[in-house]
């Protein structure tokens, strides 16, 4: 048989009989779209986790009080309410050399009226060195800064979502007067979106330190001390300097018997990534899946057309093709359907990733191997399963082929 | 004819069983055939005898289950996938009692589709296709439409001229009258007796006396065997 004619009878089957040909694409474009968008969908949120991670700082390492001289995780407590850390151990942290900066914190609930708008929220005292270990950045106005500390200022900055509630979508809140208990602040900055992430800044307002020692916690007391590294490389030596040097200072040899714990980033990091990449594992499952239903959806209908066309095979062995030429025939068919359902399998499933992604507010990661692997074995079903049971067909004797039912 | 025309079917003791039918009575029971160069005849016989059975063997589209068939001089049995396609589309042209029309192709295609699998030079096939069907007077209005649009008349139709674009030097024809009135069929069988004067072999089956008497030798059949072989009226000259 020419190529020429087997281009043609391959596309005149395909196309006198749309509805099947039309099925077995289907089949192949769920296959392949569901497997690369699922694979999009889960390294995408992997990426975007991991990132919102990078993004609050893996080389932070965070200093919180916690209930010494008990072992055991189960004995300790954790907050403000076991009062070790003060603004002095703080200071000392900032000496040591891998420590390239140092934000002593401390935190505590508080009820905000403006114009009449209430608001109940978390407010932390800071110092200035808060903003660069947080990476906060002010839109409006300008973050605490040192003399505010010093004067126990009655000033505060408010994340962007509390200024809009406090203050609506339109205003600039800069200047404006806070009432809190017995304060009352002015806003001196509105912080840029962070948007969600390890923190949740944008609900919270910030005051001096010394403001928030005096109205707020009514203690001399931190609620942590968040440290940046020089080195991402070198956080366990960091770690390491810090605990000595607070139970040096606290008095205790033991480290058993601390009274704070070190949060590591970089630790935490590993975690999350190692949570995130069971999710991936997950997804990839169910893509496995159901590239494994699609799988057997397209040997389904490539084995009914064939016991369908298996009188077409022995008719046209009745008038002179040979095996071979039947097996060509079958093949070129399976190979036009998987290659048309192969694209558009992976468009659909870029689309499908990408939309699917968007609504999940991640970006979509199409990697070519899931690419690959989809497209792969789709074809290879749909060959294989176009292909053999024509040849077996095809090894029939005519007239057995052309009664078969 | 004092010289013998060489056997193009020589057939010995068939026997087919068809497995699967319950009982297993043979479908042939021992079947001896020889039919030479040129000859014309017809196989005759009720229903269920055997004749299509017999038909399917000649044309090597089925297997005996025992018994030797040499087709022009070759065993049959011997020949491999690749020599009994060539032997199917150069040799034989076969008429089925189903017509076996890919039924979603136009007349056309079907007419065609033989010729895809020879050396038929494209730009050719068409006009060969076109002398087949003018040749079975089929009007040039059907030759477009689909096989399965057609009456079993014109289908009959379309499957002779289907058997014939090859050029086969073995027309064997499973009751190419059967779906035809008288004037059509006497065409067909104007159309047989031309290729047959051509020197081609021709062998059909047929359940009406004035189809076989008009061939020059008829074989009957009965329950798997050969009850009478004979020359028809007016072709006694032979050998039979
Ligand atoms: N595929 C098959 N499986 C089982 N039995 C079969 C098969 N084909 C034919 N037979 C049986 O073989 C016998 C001969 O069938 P065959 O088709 O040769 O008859 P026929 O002489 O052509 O009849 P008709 O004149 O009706 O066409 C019948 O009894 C039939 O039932
Ligand atoms: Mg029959």
């Amino acid at each position: 048989m020419r190529f020429a004619d087997l281009i043609s009878e391959t596309l005149h089957s395909l196309t006198s009989n749309k509805v099947r040909s039309g099925l077995t694409i289907l089949g192949i474009v769920v296959g392949i779209a569901s497997v690369i968008a699922m694979i999009a969908i889960g390294q995408g949120s992997q990426a975007s986790i991991e990132q919102s991670i990078q993004a609050a700082g893996s080389n932070l390492l965070t200093v919180s009080p916690s209930a010494g001289g008990q072992s055991g995780p189960g004995a300790r407590s954790f907050g403000a309410s076991v009062q070790s850390l003060t603004r002095e151990d703080a200071e000392s942290l900032a000496g040591l050399a891998l420590v390239s900066g140092v934000a002593p914190s401390a935190q505590g609930q508080a009820q905000l009226v403006a114009d009449g708008t209430n608001a109940n929220v978390q407010i932390v005292g800071v110092t200035p060195a808060y903003a660069t270990v947080s990476g906060l950045t002010v839109v409006s106005g300008s973050f605490i800064s040192e003399r505010d500390d010093v004067a126990n200022a009655q000033v505060v900055v408010l994340g962007s979502t509390l200024a809009v509630d406090l203050f609506g979508e339109a205003a600039d809140p800069v200047g404006e007067h806070i009432r809190s208990g017995n304060m009352l602040l002015t806003v001196v900055g509105v912080l840029e979106e962070k948007g969600a992430g390890l923190s949740n800044a944008d609900s919270t307002a910030f005051i001096p330190l010394s403001t928030a020692f005096r109205y707020v916690t009514g203690s001399q007391y931190l609620s942590s001390i968040v440290l940046t590294v020089t080195d991402e490389e070198q956080m366990d030596m960091a770690e390491a300097s810090v605990e000595a040097t607070l139970l040096q200072r606290h008095g205790i040899s033991d480290p058993d018997y601390a009274d704070f714990q070190i949060q590591n980033m970089a630790d935490m990091l590993e975690t999350v990534s190692s949570v995130t990449g069971t999710f991936t594992a997950l997804l990839a499952g169910i893509a496995g899946i159901s590239l494994f239903v699609g799988g057997i959806g397209i040997m389904n209908m490539m084995l009914t057309t064939v016991t369908e066309r298996t009188r077409e095979i022995g008719l046209r062995k009745a008038i002179g093709a040979d095996s071979s030429a039947i097996s060509a025939q079958f093949l070129a068919e399976s190979i036009t359907l998987t290659l048309i359902g192969g694209v558009l399998g992976v468009v659909a499933g870029w689309g499908i990733g990408f939309v699917a992604a968007n609504l999940l507010g991640v970006s979509a990661v199409i990697t070519i191997d899931s690419v690959l692997l989809a497209a792969g074995v789709c074809a290879f079903i749909g060959v294989v399963f176009g292909y053999y049971p024509a040849r077996r067909a095809a090894a029939l004797s005519p007239i057995d082929a052309l009664r078969y039912q | 004819m004092a010289d013998i025309a060489p056997a193009v079917i020589d057939a010995r003791d068939l026997v087919k069983v068809y497995d699967g039918a319950g009982a297993e009575t043979p479908a042939l029971r021992g079947v001896s055939l020889t039919v030479r160069e040129g000859e014309f005849a017809a196989v005759m016989g009720p229903s269920g005898s055997g004749k299509s059975t017999l038909m399917h063997i000649l044309g090597c589209l089925d297997t005996p289950t025992q018994g030797t068939y040499r087709l022009a001089g070759r065993n049959v049995a011997t020949l491999d996938d690749h020599e009994l396609a060539q032997v199917r589309r150069e040799t034989v042209g076969f008429v089925f009692q189903a017509f076996n029309l890919l039924p979603r192709s136009t007349v056309m295609r079907n007419v065609v589709m033989p010729m895809l699998y020879t050396q038929v030079p494209p730009g050719e096939r068409e006009a060969r296709a076109v002398a087949a069907l003018e040749s079975v007077g089929l009007e040039s209005a059907l030759w477009t439409h689909r096989s399965n649009e057609l009456s079993g008349g014109q289908m009959q139709r379309v499957a002779i001229a289907r058997s014939l674009v090859n050029n086969p030097s073995l027309v064997l024809a499973d009751e190419p009258t059967g779906n035809l009135d008288t004037a059509t069929g006497d065409a067909v069988m104007e159309l047989f007796a031309r290729l047959n004067a051509e020197g081609r072999t021709i062998v059909l089956i047929t359940h009406e006396p004035h189809i076989a008497a008009r061939t020059k030798r008829v074989v009957r059949i009965q329950d798997g065997l050969i009850v009478e072989d004979a020359a028809t009226v007016g072709h006694q000259d032979g050998d039979a």
